[in-house]
């Protein structure tokens, strides 16, 4: 494998740790467990992606994380402390999201000054004129000219509206940015400039990014660490390097089969049956068995656990982690 | 090979508070039987509204102003009635939402069943019995129970197999779809192409494919136009066509997208944004953004033409295109 960009990122303590946090909800399917215990981890300076398909509650986690919505059980640090349920502003400051749909995440009636502004004033950052000082530099961090503060949202396009949401979430200078498919509503021309510009901030900043996406590609580009989820439980977590060419859970290879591709691949690929159960229905044993076609006997009785697999550094939850399969295609 | 569908100088132009705009600026194309080509190009590029077109379904705002639409050779009707009777068993149109192209209400066996019945005038239970052969023929299992279950109850990926059935009841030659895939999952979007792949050579379907992403339409589609501004900039073999782009903007939308397989090098955005409709650039309408444009460019619309060196069949609106061939 070549020297991905970023790959020798050197990490530092964790700002971010996540302790066996399950989300339930009650709906009229019956109980419907949306995180099943995950554990995961955000060191200093370091992006995670997070990928998966609908539905695999990636974004309840994040939602869990950033304080939207309760964990039944377990427990979610910030640098060391454990963050109670009920936030204090300070929590609230420290972790950001950056949401999927930029047009409905800004208020539509105020001026991007007076969102920023207001912000600055809440978390008693700066007022008039250094509150005045500290959104011109917002904008310029984002890449956008100062005159913007006097818009509305409106009156920007779908790749300007995402650099505001950054830059209302980066304006608090959060410790953790959770950002969720940042580019799946933009243009092709413009997800490289929101691409670009994350990478630009995590070098400028330092910043530790939980990143959710279903573009692999996106993630293979800016994050350093991936972990793979199903039906609520992390099923793969392991290097950017050791995920993209050497994944050990199938379902890791499925999804990387699937992706379209620019350049034709060469062999053939394994097409994956079916669709994800509902979570209120989840299969015995490996929740993936119904449509794995590596599985055997044990897979529908025994859950496998998350754990290292041979010839990598890798976590994988899979009776067959040990074997390698994956034939990687950017060789 | 015989031409399922053809366009010819089709405009569409949208009213807007201070006039009419022109969104679909005289494009021509053709798919033969058992073909599929794609319509690729960003948001406000015309590719929808081109299908709209075709399909007689423009929104209230936009019109067709110009332009010859012929069915296996036979010149479409202008009329709006006139056109969906004539369309009726020959042309379908699958969109990008599966649960807002369903009814709710109603078990998807009598969805599908509704076109046999009224189209092919089959009866009540034959219309059924179709319904059933449909659903097994997308790929849907156990299809007899599955008639009877309503839209809710199914995935969407379920669900946009079973818009597929519906369009595909009254028999038709020519299927238009309008980004089918983009709202599923990409292992759900890998069975749907799988399957529109399947259909196409067993039916011997014409496909247009809309689509905003190149890869998708690389696995579908052996002809592509790459539209931009409400004009195609560049036609040609999907593989020629992204292999030696001839167009600075194709160049550009492929250096823009991160390549999975060779993810080391950082996407290069395309200067500048997406002109509004209101506001096209004269001449190439892609030059205040390319990085080859003289200034000629901004003085006459470039013609799609053949380029010096390149295959017939691959074409380029551009008069730099030798440069881009020369590399």
């Amino acid at each position: 494998m070549n020297a991905e960009p970023h790959a020798a990122r050197p990490v530092g303590p964790d700002v971010l740790e996540i302790e066996n946090v399950t989300v339930t909800f009650h709906t009229h399917g019956g109980r419907l467990v949306a995180v099943d215990s995950v554990s995961l981890s955000l060191s200093e300076g370091e992006t995670l992606g997070l990928v998966g398909e609908s539905g695999c509650g990636k974004t309840t986690l994040a939602r869990c994380v950033t304080g939207l919505i309760p964990p039944d059980r377990g427990l979610i640090r910030l640098d060391g402390t454990e963050l109670s349920r009920r936030r204090t502003k300070r929590d609230h400051r420290a972790v950001q999201m950056v949401f999927q749909d930029p047009y409905s995440s800004l208020n539509p009636r105020l001026t991007v000054r007076s969102v920023l502004t207001e912000l600055l004033s809440v978390h008693g950052l700066a007022r008039g004129r250094d509150a005045e000082s500290r959104c011109r530099e917002l904008m310029a961090l984002v890449g956008l000219r100062p005159n913007a503060l006097d818009g509305h949202p409106v009156a920007f396009s779908g790749g300007q509206r995402q650099r505001l949401a950054i830059a209302r979430a980066l304006a608090v200078e959060p410790r953790v940015l959770i950002v969720d498919e940042p580019t799946s509503s933009l243009d092709v021309s413009v997800q490289a400039t929101i691409l670009a510009l994350f990478d630009d901030l995590r070098s400028r900043l330092g910043i530790s990014i939980l990143m959710i996406s279903h573009n692999l590609a996106a993630v293979r580009f800016l994050c350093d660490r991936i972990a793979v989820m199903y039906l609520g439980q992390v099923v793969e977590l392991g290097s950017r390097t050791e995920v993209f060419t050497d994944p050990r859970h199938p379902y890791t290879e499925a999804l990387l089969a699937a992706a379209p591709r620019i350049r034709p691949a060469g062999g053939e690929t394994v097409r994956l049956r079916g669709e994800p159960p509902s979570p209120t229905d989840r299969p015995s044993g490996c929740a993936f068995h119904p449509r794995c076609p590596r599985a055997e006997e044990v897979c529908a009785v025994d859950p496998p656990a998350l754990a290292p697999a041979r010839g990598t550094a890798a976590l994988a939850a899979c009776h067959f982690r040990d074997e390698q399969r994956y034939v990687d295609r950017s060789r | 090979m015989e031409t399922a569908l053809a366009v010819e100088d089709l405009t569409v132009t949208v009213a807007r508070p201070s006039g009419r705009f022109r969104a679909v600026d005289g494009i021509s194309f053709e798919v033969a039987k058992g073909r599929a080509l794609g319509l690729v190009g960003e948001s406000g590029s015309g590719k929808s509204l081109t299908l709209r077109a075709i399909m007689s379904l423009l929104p209230a705002a936009a019109r067709m102003d110009a332009g010859v639409v012929r069915l296996k050779g036979t010149e479409l009707p202008h009329a709006v009635r006139d056109v969906r009777k004539a369309l009726r068993g020959r042309m379908a149109m699958i969109f990008q939402d599966p649960l807002s192209a369903l009814d709710p209400l109603q078990p998807v066996g009598a969805q599908i069943a509704e076109v046999p019945r009224r189209v092919l005038g089959l009866s009540k239970r034959r219309s059924w019995e179709r319904a059933i052969e449909l659903l097994r023929l997308v790929g849907i299992p156990d299809p007899a129970r599955r008639a009877r279950a309503y839209p809710h109850q199914l995935s969407g990926g379920m669900r946009q197999r079973v818009v597929i059935a519906i369009a595909l009841a009254a028999e038709p030659s020519v299927l238009l779809c309008d980004e089918p895939t983009t709202a599923l999952d990409v292992t759900v979007q890998a069975q749907v192409l799988e399957l529109l792949e399947d259909l196409r050579a067993r039916l011997e379907l014409a496909i247009v494919f809309v689509s905003h992403d190149l890869a998708v339409v690389r696995q579908l589609c052996e002809d592509v136009c790459v539209m931009y501004t409400g004009r195609i900039v560049e036609t040609g073999p999907t593989p020629e066509v992204l292999a030696h782009p001839l167009h600075p903007y194709t160049l550009g939308l492929l250096d823009a997208i991160v390549d999975l397989d060779h993810p080391v090098a950082a996407p290069e955005p395309i200067p500048g944004a997406l002109p509004d409709l209101e506001q096209i650039p004269g001449g190439c309408s892609f030059h205040p953004r390319c990085f080859l444009a003289t200034e000629e460019c901004a003085t006459a619309v470039p013609p799609l033409a053949e380029i010096v060196n390149a295959p017939p069949s691959h074409r380029s609106a551009c008069i730099h295109s030798d440069r881009l061939r020369a590399g």
